[in-house]
């Protein structure tokens, strides 16, 4: 989008010299009049260096590795075009840096994490209104185009051991609340320091733990709970571990927690470019529930299936 | 600026994982060169042992942080979750340069000192503590600088195991996308890796002065 502008003002500006060198193959050697300088010029030789390849990123844990992947193989089906894959970057954090920037084209964001974690909004509206309000001001502030989400909710589960729960008949997180005083709970920091986190868990039920929760790698916190250092910690409710490792997630019946839907965040302006990638991400819009999403996970987490043979399979099998 | 502000508004939680910090070095250290420094002493006397022991330690520190308490949380005595099993990973970490330059000091005693000691009828252990160790403190203690300088920088990663530290701010702003509270946690761990390998290099040269 930037680089056609730039071209057609660059032609505006200084007549036939600039036009034909953007004739050649190698349009980076357009140059710009004075004007417009360093910010075009990156955009120009960026977008040049790149071509259209098209970069899906991936936070780093199975899921979002795994939909991405996906993704990345859809695009590649449907539009011809390359794909390139930079999986398992460091979190929310390092994604939403690396889309803002032009790194990565793409990458599947959480309504509930975008709402909260990104736009700094305090937990609370129903699902709709959630996904409403982050696409569009993701789309106002930076460019950023919400396709149309997977149709599943990764929220936070809150989880015990199974035997834990059986013995002392805990269903749901306000069960957990009587008992909690005796147990230690474990949580990762994303958890303990997110809007929509442990704070306000621990107000809106009430709960208050032995001591005060131990900070941690969130991918550590399952171990430790099946090990029985802790008592209580916050997963994800569509991760694969859960049931293998026999834990057992809390029905959160107050709702505290907003939706978590998930969902392709693409750079408006590759859109622009290649409307084929549009319509490719929109087969994808609905085909995946909670329980289809559980049992995808579990195939990498549980089975160590190679992502790249479970999106494959998943792809042909859904979306012949 | 903004990480100043930050410290203003929460200086006795700075100063508790401080605190932390350096009492994982410190411990962590200790015991390193309580392990590491007759390790490397035992190597000099076993040649034999010489591969398998230091290609133990260099395994030992291409470990994954993670993996590494990922397998100690469940041990008994040595695991769990705390700040004992970020002790265990940090003196991990931290025996591979005591251990390499206690070996490397040693050997590289000139043989005709060694050969003199040996002439004015010294045992092995006479030669060890009045010849051999003197002459390599240098270098001993070049490996335990780099060791602790390391061992403040990695000590970090404490936080993943809930063993405080200064990790915490760094976790913490990387998973609610905050670039004070990386700072507030990076700038404290650089200073005071620069302070430890400054101070210890004070040390180091009154042993080369000797």
């Amino acid at each position: 989008m930037a680089l056609n502008n730039e071209r057609g003002l660059a032609r505006d500006g200084s007549g036939g010299r600039v036009e034909r060198a953007s004739e050649r193959p190698r349009a980076c050697s357009t140059r710009p009049p004075l004007l417009r300088l360093s910010l075009v010029a990156l955009v120009t030789l960026s977008s040049c260096a790149r071509g259209d390849r098209i970069v899906v990123g991936a936070k780093n844990f199975t899921e979002s590795d795994l939909l991405a992947e996906i993704v990345a193989q859809q695009l590649e089906r449907r539009t011809g075009l390359p794909v390139g894959r930079k999986l398992h970057l460091g979190g929310t954090f390092v994604c939403d840096r690396a889309i803002k920037s032009g790194d990565i084209d793409l990458y599947v964001e959480y309504t509930g994490t975008a709402y909260t974690a990104v736009l700094n909004h305090s937990p609370g509206p129903s699902a709709d209104s959630v996904y409403q309000a982050v696409s569009e001001e993701y789309s106002r502030h930076w460019g950023l185009v919400w396709t149309a989400p997977f149709g599943f909710n990764n929220t936070f589960a809150i989880a015990v051991r199974q035997t834990a729960a059986d013995s002392l008949g805990l269903r749901t997180i306000s069960d957990l609340a009587r008992i909690a005083p005796q147990w230690k709970a474990g949580f990762g920091y994303e958890f303990l320091n997110r809007a929509d986190g442990f704070t306000g868990l621990a107000t809106t039920y009430g709960l208050k733990f032995s001591a005060p929760p131990t900070a941690m790698d969130l991918g550590l916190t399952y171990r430790a709970l099946a090990e029985g250092q802790v008592d209580v910690i916050a997963g994800n409710s569509t991760d694969g571990q859960l049931e293998a490792l026999h834990l057992v997630a809390l029905e959160d019946d107050r709702h505290y927690f907003p939706p978590y839907e998930a969902a392709p965040v693409v750079r408006g302006a590759v859109l622009e470019r290649h409307p084929a990638v549009q319509r490719a991400l929109a087969e994808l819009a609905g085909k995946i529930d909670d329980a289809e999403m559980r049992r995808l996970n579990a195939l990498a987490d549980v089975e160590h299936r190679d992502l790249r043979e479970i999106a494959r399979d998943w792809l042909a099998r859904t979306l012949p | 600026m903004d990480v100043l502000r930050f410290y203003a508004a929460n200086s006795r939680e700075v100063l508790g994982l401080l605190g932390e910090h350096l009492v994982l070095v410190l411990v962590s250290t200790t015991i390193a060169v309580a392990i590491g420094v007759p390790l490397g002493i035992l190597l000099t006397r076993r040649p034999g042992w010489r591969r398998p022991i230091l290609g133990f330690a260099n395994v030992c520190q291409t470990i994954p942080s993670l993996a590494l308490f990922g397998f100690l949380i469940p041990l008994p005595f040595i695991g769990g979750v705390g700040a004992r099993t970020a002790i265990v990973a940090l003196v991990v970490y931290a025996l591979l340069p005591i251990v390499r330059n206690t070996y490397t000091g040693i050997v590289s005693v000139d043989p005709a000192v060694r050969e003199s000691g040996r002439g004015m009828g010294m045992t092995d252990r006479e030669l060890l503590v009045m010849v051999e160790l003197p002459l390599a403190a240098g270098v001993i203690f070049s490996g335990i600088r780099v060791a602790t300088v390391i061992g403040v920088g990695v000590a970090t990663i404490a936080a993943a195991v809930g063993a405080g530290g200064l990790g915490v701010y760094i976790f913490r702003g990387v998973s609610v996308v905050d670039d004070t509270l990386i700072l507030a946690g990076a700038l404290p761990a650089a200073l005071l890796a620069l302070a430890a390998d400054g101070l210890l290099g004070l040390v180091e040269r009154r042993f080369a002065w000797r």
